[in-house]
Formats: structure tokens, sequence, C-alpha cells
């Protein structure tokens, strides 16, 4: 706390406010991009490939993020209305890039990439279910 | 340089993936393909109905006991028919279609029913509004998932037909199981 300086900028926005409408924002930023390229693999009718790889990777790490900070804060003191609901949201949205990725490798024929993108889909939807529930502190 | 197993990883040589490989309409699957989708959707529905029914059976039964019976009536259908059209087979198809059938009916009748007397509606379940708060996929899905099991039993009934058409089942002659066409394998590269 002595050296505010380095608690300015992203890193005061984390601290305070971990489910944030920023970082909601790259994360369905990228979970629409990876949708995006798995439709177009269907449409082309390939397979899944290195971009979906890639791309699911980038979004599940913004995701591992997201929960490793919510986790503090709720350590912290922060509770949402509704935390339960909360935490099984925060828990599947880690869990849906992963299983997504698996089931759409093993899927031989181009319906592969619309599996993912279901998944992806999910995620952004549930992305913002979880920042209201984030923001709902008291009834 | 070319990668010499660039031809044995057909998923992984371009960015966005090797070919597919083509139409599987020849197996009778119902997790393999479009029905994987369906799967998927179908599941994804599973987890979120069974949790919205925990949350609301555990914490808030009182407020809406009609809703949330009907939320977890709801997450039982969809559990039956995710595990239906995964497993396929005559047995996965019958319970799918049983599944998939009550899931229909279950949307059309809750829909009705919050429209026509919200107020035994309070707290909106799955299939409320024919499955409004979420993007009217509650009534899509048992239409496609309907719509794919009579096409994959189809499908079944045009393979077990082929199976009865060639004879002798059980003294393998020279050729191996007809699983593929001898027109349909392409040379290898």
């Amino acid at each position: 706390m002595r050296d505010r300086r380095g608690w300015a900028g992203a890193p005061l926005l984390v601290r305070t406010a971990p489910v944030t409408t920023p970082l909601v924002g790259v994360a369905t930023v990228l979970a629409l991009a990876v949708t995006l390229l798995g439709g177009l693999s269907t449409l082309l009718r390939r397979r899944i490939g290195q971009a979906h790889l890639v791309g699911a990777a980038a979004l599940e790490l913004v995701l591992v993020v997201q929960a490793v900070v919510a986790g503090v804060a709720l350590a912290g003191g922060h509770r949402p209305v509704e935390l339960p609901t909360f935490l099984a949201y925060l828990g599947t949205v880690v869990l849906l890039p992963v299983a997504g990725v698996l089931w759409a490798r093993s899927e031989p024929t181009r319906w592969a990439g619309t599996v993912l993108g279901v998944a992806a889909v999910a995620v952004a939807v549930m992305l913002w279910r979880l920042l209201q529930l984030w923001e709902a502190t008291r009834g | 340089m070319a990668d010499p197993d660039a031809g044995a990883r057909p998923g992984e040589d371009h960015a966005l993936g090797g070919p597919a490989a083509e139409s599987i309409s020849t197996d009778a699957d119902t997790a393999r393909g479009p029905g994987r989708v369906l799967v998927a959707v179908y599941g994804l529905f599973a987890v979120a109905a069974g949790a919205r029914a925990t949350v609301q059976l555990t914490w808030q039964f009182d407020e809406a006991p009609l809703a949330y019976l009907l939320s977890a009536l709801a997450a039982a259908v969809y559990v039956v028919a995710t595990v239906g059209l995964a497993r396929g087979g005559r047995a996965g198809r019958r319970t799918a279609v049983v599944a998939c059938t009550i899931e229909l009916l279950g949307v059309l009748a809750v829909g009705t029913l919050s429209l026509a007397d919200p107020a035994a509606f309070p707290d909106s379940t799955v299939w409320s509004g024919y499955g409004s708060g979420y993007g009217f996929i509650p009534l899509a899905l048992p239409v496609l998932g309907l719509l794919w099991l009579r096409h994959q039993s189809e499908v079944a009934a045009e393979q077990a037909e082929e199976r009865a058409v060639e004879p002798g089942q059980n003294s393998p002659p020279k050729s191996p199981p007809p699983k593929s066409p001898p027109n349909s394998s392409p040379p290898p590269a």
C-alpha cells in the first residue's frame, strides 16, 4: 500500500473489481472470435486447426485470470447476493473452452468447429450473466 | 521443407484445420457430425437447467413450488435426452425420442401457461415464454432433435436392410467387413 503508484491503472481495476466490464469485454471478443473461426471451418468443410486452439487457449487464459482474481476478492469479503449461482457460473465458464476443444478435436467431420463455437457462445453469454451476478452485492 | 507428418495429422496441417471427413450419413451414430452439435447444446442445457433447478429447489422452494418443480423436470428431461443422443443405438434413440417428445410438450405447455397465467410462474424457468429467456433455443431443440433422430433411424434401417441383403453373415469370405464401399476410399497420397 505504500507504493500507491504501483497499484494504479489496470492493477487497481483488477484489485477493486475482479469481474469487470473490460475483462468480460476482452473475454467476449475472444469467445466470439473462436465462434467465428469454428463457423468458418464448418463452412469450409474443415476440421479445427491451430487457429482454433490458439484462440481457445487465449480465452481460457483470460477466464482463469478472472476466476483467480474473483476468488481472491471473494476471500477478501466481496459477497454477491446469489453466491451459489455465481460460483457455479465461475466454475463452469472455466471448464467450457476445455470441454469444447476436447470434444471438437475428436470429431472428424466439419461439425467440429460448430461444436467449439457452441461452447464459445455459451462462454460469452455466461460472462455477462456473471458480471450481473457480481455487481449485485446487496438485495 | 515438407512436413513428413502433414498427411498423418490432417487436423493440424492448416491454421483453419485440415479437410473434414466426408458426410457420415452412411453410419448410424447420433453423436457424430451434426449430432455432436446437438449433444453439445443438449449437454449445456442439462447443466444449466440442472444447476438452476438445484439452486431454486434448495434455497427458494417456497417462493414458487410449481415453477421450480417444472424446472427440475426440464433438467431431468435434458439429462435423459443428452444421454440418449450421446449413446445412440436403438435403445439410445428410443430414449431420446421419448425425452424430446416430453420436452416439446413441456415447452409448449409451460410456455402457454406462463403467458396465460403469469401469477403461477412468478420466477422464470427454462421453458417460460417458450424459452424466451434462452433465445427460444428450448423451443427449437426438441424439433431439431426429433428430426435428427428420425433421420438416424432411417439410416439405421437402411443399414439393416443392406446387411440383410449381404449373403452369409457368419461366413466371412475373401473381402473384409463391408464398412466402406470400395469406390469411396481414395488412393494413399
